[in-house]
């Protein structure tokens, strides 16, 4: 049960009366017994929470910075009709408006509450319960009961990249239709044959095809197909830092390098899909926290992120070479396998580098890697000491990292390491020079 | 993607997770019922165990140290015992017939209870008087050395002492004011002060429950208090304070229907604090994520820099981050000697060649205005070799 205000203000204008009645101290336990007579009374023509029905819809997927509504229909199948407040309690990240709404199910009704979501981070929110008060007629007490109706929302990542897509697209484009001679190499094969037409390099004629028709005829190369891309995320500390700006809520304080990093894999994934390519994700740190593998280019997308969408950073050190064993079961043959991980010189002196020989030796490996804008703005300070000092150490950090690149390079790997803004576009661009070198 | 996905999956059930009014109940009853049995077995041992508590020479108290039996037997005799727990209740009962019997005078310390005590009718019997008491109540008399309660002959010409023989007496020993008699050593002292019989014990032993069968006692006990029809009792139970006669407190001028006022407010106070206690629903928890700022580990770094004035390698890093950029501008190979690269840049720049080696390859900075001006020298530095 719950009291409402207008009891604490009965009870105060009641000090009025004790004042001017003869007899004060009868008159307080007077109005005491009034009031719990009528707050009982009140109680019992309450309509009753309990038997509610209550009944959830609507959507069940957001994207995160989107807005979802989530629609609950309360059902009274009792006898009176209850009337008060409602809330729909959710996680505080799910940021539920609003927090609470005024009710009125008359009996044997239905009506329907509609609460917004307008979710703060990635993953499943799910709903903390619905708490019911019913206020009696005379507006003095309530009951109030609470029911468990579950229902998630899973929150999506942005895929903010996705602006990058048709530009990027568009060169894939270009690079189809390309003149055979600039692109025919290793990792080119036969397309078709066609009408030789002016221009045309006149290595590329067919000459058997020719023999065989009245018209010269050339062939027509296009970038292989079919190649497998293999996407590891790495979700151990280093993923958990946070850089640049949080683009869903402006957060300055910024957002973690893993959803940068799945932001990329959003874009590669797409671009490589509509290339023709396979593409598998993987999730490790010192386990394999998530794995994608065989769905349908129609469906790769809607299922990569319904994967990545709970995928949180652990704060443990990541197990390198368990990830190459995974990676080594996972893929049989060679592929492109694009490490989503930090360039941090001291985890990547003990982790990654003893093991990098090892899986460079069988497959592509393209290591994309966050920079922090903050130490990019650092390395530029120069008006007092206490800047010149951070510039050095921001300095430190960035030889040392282009160090860490180079010898990743002197190994065989690609490296893309960018701005958190650039880093989508900047892998984008890696994979499709890939492609066009014919080196998938 | 989200549409088709969240279509075909039935909702699921509600289910009310508040507990019911029997379910509260049920919880609590085993509570509730231990609560109760124990008040219910405190009353009842209180109500069984008769041995009243009170104090020392209470005329209530069962207790070995209450008086309860010589009061029973002075009503038996037919004398009014009239008990008093304070001087405002001595004060109303005393009357000009009556015997005034003080106890526990510790506990009327304040003088103003004195004097009051004072100007009360009829006579006196102190018991085991305190300075203050003596000195109100029966001038004249001091206190002297302290002595055993141990049984002895009255000593003395004083009719109710020579009458009930020995006693178990003692205590405090007095020293009688001229024409008083002094019994049993000192430790009773009579006497008339202008028609009122006072009389004095050093001990009030001999009249509690425990010692008033030994001896003469119970006779010594009943010829002393039992002189007058009206016994007034004053048998104080804990320190006694009030306000001085006269003066009225701030309370005592607020009509009673204000202080009710202000009851009743209070109960609005509670009522309120009720309604606003309420939670509608339980907080919610999340677990939060981690907010780790990834440029931490290079702010920290260069606090410690600074803090050490660790001007050699901060300008080390400088230098190196400045040749890395410069040096693949200049056309020249990862492997190129310092002198190869001054050389170059004096010449790229139009530089004197001497300086430039000084800011590229040159001693650390000696102070940190020279670390500030290394690093102005190597942007300008860097600026010409990219215009040029």
């Amino acid at each position: 049960m719950a009291l409402t205000g207008r009891t604490g203000l009965l009870a105060a204008v009641g000090a009025l009366a004790v004042l001017f009645a003869p007899q004060p101290g009868a008159a307080v336990l007077g109005l005491l017994l009034l009031l719990a007579a009528l707050v009982t009374v009140d109680l019992l023509l309450a309509g009753a929470v309990r038997p509610l029905r209550l009944e959830r819809s609507g959507e069940r997927r957001v994207r995160l910075g989107d807005s979802v509504e989530v629609v609950l229909t309360v059902e009274n199948p009792g006898r009176r009709r209850v009337r008060g407040r409602l809330r729909d309690a959710w996680s505080p990240s799910a940021r539920a408006k609003p927090r609470e709404q005024p009710l009125d199910v008359p009996a044997g009704e239905r009506r329907r509450v509609v609460t917004t979501l307008v979710p703060l981070r990635r993953g499943d929110r799910e709903s903390a319960g619905v708490t019911i008060r019913s206020v009696g007629p005379l507006g003095l007490a309530a009951r109030q009961g609470s029911h468990a109706v579950p229902w998630a929302v899973r929150v999506l990542p942005p895929f903010l990249s996705r602006t990058h897509l048709p530009a990027k697209l568009s060169r894939l484009r270009e690079l189809e239709g390309r003149n055979p001679v600039l692109i025919r190499g290793q990792g080119t094969e036969f397309d078709s044959l066609r009408e030789y037409v002016a221009g045309d390099d006149v290595r590329s004629i067919d000459w058997r095809a020719t023999a065989r028709r009245s018209d010269v005829v050339v062939r027509t190369w296009r970038p292989e197909r079919d190649r497998r891309v293999l996407i590891v995320l790495d979700t151990s500390r280093t993923s958990a830092g946070r850089v640049g700006v949080d683009p869903a809520s402006g957060d300055p304080s910024g957002w973690p390098r893993l959803d940068w990093s799945l932001d990329a894999a959003l874009l590669l994934a797409a671009l490589a899909t509509r290339a023709g390519d396979r593409v598998d994700f993987l999730a490790h740190d010192r386990a394999v926290r998530a794995w994608v593998t065989g769905a349908s280019r129609t469906e790769l997308l809607s299922v990569l992120v319904d994967t990545m969408a709970p995928i949180e950073a652990e704060l443990i050190e990541a197990d390198s070479e368990s990830m190459v064993t995974a990676i080594m079961a996972r893929a049989s043959h060679r592929c492109l396998v694009v490490l989503l991980t930090d360039l941090n010189p001291a985890a990547m002196e003990e982790g990654l580098l003893p093991v990098l020989p090892q899986l460079a030796s069988r497959h592509l490996v393209l290591l994309a890697a966050v920079s922090d804008p903050r130490v990019a703005a650092m390395a530029e300070g120069r008006e007092t000491l206490e800047q010149v000092y951070d510039a050095a150490a921001a300095e430190h950090l960035r030889g040392e990292r282009r160090r860490m690149t180079s010898r990743l390079r002197s190994h065989g790997v690609e490296v893309v390491d960018a701005l958190p803004e650039q880093l989508a576009p900047a892998l984008a661009d890696a994979y499709l020079a890939l492609k066009a070198a014919g080196r998938l | 993607m989200t549409a088709e996905s969240s279509v075909s999956v039935p909702a699921p059930a509600s289910a009310p997770t508040s507990p019911r009014a029997q379910d509260l109940w049920r919880r609590w009853r085993g509570v509730l019922g231990v609560l109760a049995f124990m008040i219910v077995l405190a009353a009842v041992t209180v109500l069984v165990s008769r041995p009243r508590p009170g104090g020392y020479l209470d005329p209530e108290a069962t207790t070995p140290a209450g008086a309860h039996a010589l009061a029973q037997l002075l009503r038996d005799q037919g004398v009014e015992i009239r008990p008093a727990r304070s001087v405002d209740e001595a004060r109303e009962l005393a009357a000009p017939e009556s015997l005034l019997l003080v106890t526990r005078t510790e506990f009327l310390a304040a003088g103003w209870l004195m004097d009051d005590l004072a100007t009360l009718p009829g006579d006196r019997l102190l018991v085991e008087p305190v300075t203050e008491a003596l000195q109100a109540l029966a001038p004249g008399v001091s206190a002297g050395a302290l002595t055993d309660v141990e049984p002895r002959a009255p000593g003395c010409t004083l009719p109710a002492a020579v009458k009930a023989g020995g006693a178990v007496t003692g205590g405090v020993s007095y020293n009688p004011p001229p024409g008083a008699s002094s019994c049993y050593g000192g430790g009773l002292i009579g006497y008339t002060d202008g028609g009122r019989t006072v009389t004095v014990l050093g001990s009030g032993e001999f009249m509690t429950n425990r010692r008033l069968a030994e001896e003469g006692d119970a006779a010594l006990a009943m010829n002393l208090a039992g002189s007058r029809p009206v016994v007034v009792w004053l048998a104080p139970t804990f320190p006694q304070a009030g306000p001085a006669d006269g003066e009225t407190s701030f309370a005592d001028l607020v009509p009673a229907g204000v202080k009710w006022a202000a009851v009743q407010l209070l109960v609005a106070v509670v009522l309120v604090a009720f309604w606003r206690a309420r939670r509608l629903g339980p907080v919610v928890a999340e677990r939060l994520p981690v907010v780790v700022r990834a440029a931490e580990t290079v702010e920290g770094r260069g606090r410690l820099y600074r803090s050490h004035g660790a001007r050699d390698r901060a300008a080390a890093a400088l230098r190196a981050a400045a040749l890395d950029r410069i040096v693949p501008r200049l056309g020249l190979a990862g492997d190129v000697t310092p002198a190869g690269v001054v050389a170059a840049v004096a010449m790229r720049t139009g530089q004197d060649a001497q300086q430039a080696g000084a800011v590229l390859y040159g001693a650390a900075p000696g102070d940190d205005a020279g670390l500030v001006a290394l690093a102005r020298h190597l942007d300008t530095l860097e600026r010409q070799v990219r215009d040029s």
